[in-house]
C-alpha cells in the first residue's frame, strides 16, 4: 500500500512537467490563435511517445498504466492544455485498423472530442483535426471528420475551439465497453487536479507579495483560509485520484466508483479553487491578461466532459467498495 | 503507487473481524454517568484481555507495535463491527493522549505505574489545557504552579475538560515561572484527581448532557515527580501531545464516516419523506449523499496516503489539520442532511446518544470542529505549515 507517486512515475511526472512547460507554457493563451493543438506541439510529443503511454506494448506502445496516464494530464492540466491531446491519446488505443493508430500516435492523423448535443454533436478541439473521438461509459468510436459539416461557435475558453457537426459520419473504428470512458475520465481528472494546484500556487505566491493596509495580504486571515479551503479539497481531490488511477492500474472491483469519486472530486475542487483564486487577486483577477480566468475557463470546460454531476453521483451512491 | 495488503494485513484484518463479531458488547452504551464510564472501562479491559489493546502502542509499553496501516484495518473492523465509538468514549484521553506522551517523554517510573493502567482500562485521563481565558490562544494560560520543596502548589482553573468526574488522572498543563510570557515557563504534569483541593464544575452543554467541566485548583500539591518532562519545558511536551492528536488521533472518525455514509444510504431507501416518497427518490437527498460519500472516499484515500507515507519515513505529514478540516465538515454535512430526511423525528431527542444517534451526531459535529483546534485554528496550521504563508500572528 503506498499513495504518493515514486520511482519511475515520478520520473515520468518530471520529465512531462518540463516538456509540457515549455512547448505549452499557459502564457500562449495570451495570444490569439493559439486554441487547441497545432501541428508543431503534435509532432513533438509525438516524437516523445506521450500519445502512446498507455497503448498496449504489441500496438507499439509504452504499454503504462492508468496511473503515468493521470501524472501526465496532471501536468497539460497545469499548462491549460487542450482537450485534442486526451483525445489524441484514447483515439490511438480505439483504432484497429494499425494503419489510423500509428498515423494518430506518429502525430499525422489528429484528433479531437465529440459530445452528442441533441440530434447533432459538439466538437471540442481542433475543427480542422482528421478524427472525432466520441465515447461513452458504453463504446468508443472515431470518426472521419473530413467530410463533416462543421460550424465553428465562438468559444470562452481560448485553450479549446468549439464547433457543432450536423450529421456525423459512421464509425471508421470502434470498441464496445468501458475502457476508454475511464481513461478519459482519469484523464480530464487529472488535467482539473493540475488546474487546482495551479490555481492555488497562483494565489499563494501572489498573497506572499502583494500588500493592503501595510501587510501581505497572505497574514489576513480571510485569504489565508480561503487558500486553506482551496488546499483542502486540492489535497482530497489528488488523494482520491491516486487511488482511483491505482485501482484501475490493479483492475481491482471497485474501480469504476473510484474513477467517478476522482471525477467528481477534480470538478469540485478545480470549479472552486479556479473561482476563488480570481477572487482573492482582487481586480487584476479579472483582466484578461491574468492567467486566472484562463484557469477558470478551462475547469468550466473540463467539467462537462466525462460525466456529468447528476451521473457520476447517481451511479456513486450505490456503489460498493472494497477494502 | 499500489493498493495491495500484504498477507500479514490481510490475515490481521480476517482475526480481528472474527473477534469482533464474537465479542462487541450486545448491551447499549448507558447515555451518562459513572455507568458510562465503567462500560468504556468493560471494553478496554475485554479488549486488554483478549489482546487487542494498544494496536498502535509499541510491543514494549505492552501494544501490538502494528504498522499505520495494519492501524487502518483495525479501526476499520471496528466501525464495520460498529462496535463502542472511539470519540465518545472515556477511554479517549488516556489511550490517545496521555499514553503517547508518556511514551515520547515520560520517566521510566511513569511509565511503568501509567501505562499498563491505561491500556487495562483501569485508569481514565482527562485533559487540563485548556482555560476560561486561553482556549485556542493556549500559550495564554496562566494557572499558577508554585514550586514548593518536593512539590508543585496550583491555583487556577481549566475548563472544557471532557469527562474530568471520571478520570483518575489529569494531564495538567500550568505556568510556574510567573516571570514567564506564552510559551516559556509552562510545566506539564500528571495530576491525581483525588489530590485534595480540586473541584470539579460540570457544564451543561446543547447535547443536554454533562461531559464536560470547569475544574478549580485550590492549592493542589502535586508531586514534583509527577513532571513529564522538564520544569517550565512543558509547552514542548504539550506539542507532543497535540501533534499525536492531529496525526493518527482522529483515525477512527475518519474510517468510520464511510460506515456512517453507508447507513445513511439505507436510511434513505427506507425512509419516507412527508410527500410520500423514499427519501432517496427526491433528487437533492441523493445528489448530497453522493457527494458526501465522495467526500469520504477522499477522506479514506488522504488517510492512507498519509499512513503509508508515514510507515515509509517514520514522521508524521503536516496534513494532519487539512485532514480535521475535511472530516469535520464532511460529517457535519452527513448529520445534517440525515437531518433532513427524518424530518420531526430529528427533533425528538432527549439527550440519549443511542436512542437518537443521528440527532446526537449533528450536535456533536460542532464538538468536532472545535475540540482538539477548532476548523479555524485549523486553516491557520495549513496556512502556516502547508502553504507557508505569512504570519498572522
Amino acid at each position: 500500500m503506498y499513495l504518493v507517486p515514486e520511482g519511475d512515475e515520478l520520473e515520468i511526472a518530471n520529465a512531462a512537467a518540463e516538456f509540457i512547460a515549455s512547448a505549452l507554457p499557459i502564457n500562449r493563451l495570451h495570444t490569439a490563435g493559439n486554441a487547441d493543438m497545432n501541428g508543431a506541439v503534435r509532432s513533438q510529443l509525438a516524437e516523445m511517445g506521450w500519445f502512446a503511454l498507455a497503448l498496449p506494448e504489441d500496438k507499439g506502445g509504452s504499454g503504462l498504466t492508468a496511473v503515468e496516464h493521470a501524472l501526465f494530464f496532471r501536468e497539460i492540466g497545469r499548462q491549460c492544455g487542450p482537450v485534442d491531446i486526451l483525445a489524441q491519446a484514447l483515439a490511438a488505443m480505439v483504432c484497429k485498423s494499425a494503419d489510423v493508430r500509428d498515423a494518430l500516435v506518429s502525430g499525422t492523423a489528429s484528433a479531437a472530442v465529440l459530445v452528442p448535443e441533441g440530434n447533432r454533436h459538439r466538437l471540442i478541439g481542433s475543427a480542422s483535426a482528421t478524427h472525432g473521438l466520441l465515447v461513452t461509459p458504453q463504446s468508443a468510436s472515431l470518426h472521419e471528420m473530413a467530410q463533416a459539416n462543421i460550424e465553428a461557435r465562438p468559444a470562452l475558453d481560448p485553450a479549446n475551439s468549439l464547433a457543432l457537426v450536423e450529421n456525423l459520419p459512421a464509425p471508421a473504428e470502434s470498441q464496445d465497453g468501458a475502457h476508454i470512458w475511464r481513461l478519459g475520465q482519469i484523464g480530464s481528472a487529472a488535467m482539473q487536479v493540475g488546474l487546482a494546484e495551479a490555481a492555488l500556487d497562483l494565489i499563494v505566491e501572489y498573497a506572499k507579495v502583494r500588500e493592503t493596509f501595510g501587510k501581505a495580504i497572505g497574514s489576513w486571515q480571510a485569504v489565508r483560509h480561503t487558500c486553506a479551503d482551496m488546499a483542502v479539497m486540492t489535497e482530497a481531490a489528488r488523494a482520491e485520484l491516486w487511488y482511483a488511477a491505482t485501482a484501475m492500474k490493479e483492475d481491482r472491483g471497485d474501480m469504476e466508483a473510484h474513477v467517478d469519486a476522482a471525477k467528481h472530486l477534480a470538478n469540485e475542487a478545480a470549479l472552486k479553487a479556479t473561482d476563488s483564486n480570481i477572487q482573492l487577486h482582487g481586480g487584476i483577477g479579472v483582466t484578461d491578461e491574468h492567467d486566472a480566468h484562463l484557469l477558470m475557463k478551462h475547469a468550466a470546460l473540463l467539467s462537462r466532459l466525462f460525466g456529468s454531476r447528476q451521473y457520476l453521483l447517481s451511479r456513486l451512491l450505490h456503489a460498493k467498495l472494497e477494502d | 503507487m499500489d493498493l495491495r495488503y500484504s498477507d500479514q494485513d490481510r490475515e490481521f484484518r480476517a482475526r480481528a473481524r472474527q473477534w469482533l463479531q464474537a465479542n462487541i458488547p450486545q448491551e447499549r452504551r448507558p447515555a451518562s454517568g459513572k455507568a458510562a464510564s465503567q462500560f468504556d472501562r468493560d471494553w478496554q479491559k475485554k479488549l486488554h484481555d483478549h489482546g487487542w489493546a494498544g494496536v498502535a502502542w509499541p510491543k514494549e509499553y505492552g501494544g501490538h507495535g502494528l504498522s499505520g496501516l495494519q492501524q487502518v484495518i483495525w479501526y476499520e473492523e471496528l466501525s464495520r463491527a460498529h462496535a463502542p465509538a472511539q470519540h465518545v468514549s472515556t477511554t479517549y484521553v488516556a489511550l490517545m493522549h496521555a499514553g503517547p506522551t508518556l511514551m515520547a517523554r515520560g520517566t521510566k517510573d511513569q511509565k511503568t505505574f501509567h501505562l499498563p493502567r491505561i491500556l487495562s482500562g483501569e485508569a481514565l485521563w482527562c485533559q487540563g489545557f485548556s482555560e476560561p481565558n486561553a482556549g485556542s490562544d493556549l500559550a495564554a494560560l496562566k494557572t499558577k504552579g508554585t514550586v514548593d520543596g518536593d512539590h508543585i502548589v496550583v491555583n487556577g482553573a481549566k475548563t472544557w475538560t471532557t469527562d474530568a468526574m471520571h478520570a483518575d488522572f489529569m494531564e495538567l498543563l500550568v505556568r510556574t515561572d510567573p516571570a514567564s510570557e506564552r510559551h516559556k515557563g509552562l510545566t506539564w504534569m500528571i495530576c491525581d484527581m483525588k489530590t485534595p483541593g480540586i473541584d470539579i464544575k460540570p457544564i451543561r452543554t446543547m447535547l443536554m448532557d454533562d461531559h464536560v467541566n470547569t475544574v478549580f485548583f485550590d492549592d493542589v500539591r502535586v508531586p514534583l515527580a509527577n513532571v513529564v518532562g522538564e520544569v517550565n519545558k512543558g509547552w514542548s511536551t504539550a506539542m507532543a501531545t497535540l501533534s499525536f492528536e492531529r496525526g493518527l488521533g482522529f483515525i477512527a472518525d475518519q474510517l468510520e464516516l464511510l460506515e456512517k455514509v453507508g447507513r445513511a444510504i439505507e436510511l434513505a431507501g427506507e425512509l419516507r419523506l412527508a410527500d410520500g416518497r423514499l427519501a432517496i427518490e427526491d433528487d437533492e437527498i441523493a445528489r448530497r449523499l453522493g457527494s458526501i460519500k465522495a467526500d469520504t472516499m477522499a477522506i479514506r484515500a488522504m488517510t492512507l496516503a498519509d499512513i503509508a507515507e508515514t510507515d515509509r519515513t517514520g514522521i508524521p505529514g503536516p496534513k494532519g489539520s487539512m485532514m480535521k478540516l475535511m472530516v469535520t465538515t464532511t460529517h457535519k454535512a452527513l448529520s445534517q442532511l440525515v437531518g433532513d430526511m427524518l424530518g420531526w423525528g430529528f427533533m425528538e431527542f432527549d439527550g440519549d446518544r443511542a436512542s437518537n444517534p443521528w440527532t446526537h451526531d449533528y450536535l456533536w459535529s460542532w464538538v468536532f470542529s472545535i475540540a482538539g483546534g477548532t476548523n479555524e485554528i485549523q486553516r491557520e496550521i495549513t496556512a502556516d505549515h502547508v502553504l507557508k504563508l505569512p504570519r498572522s500572528r
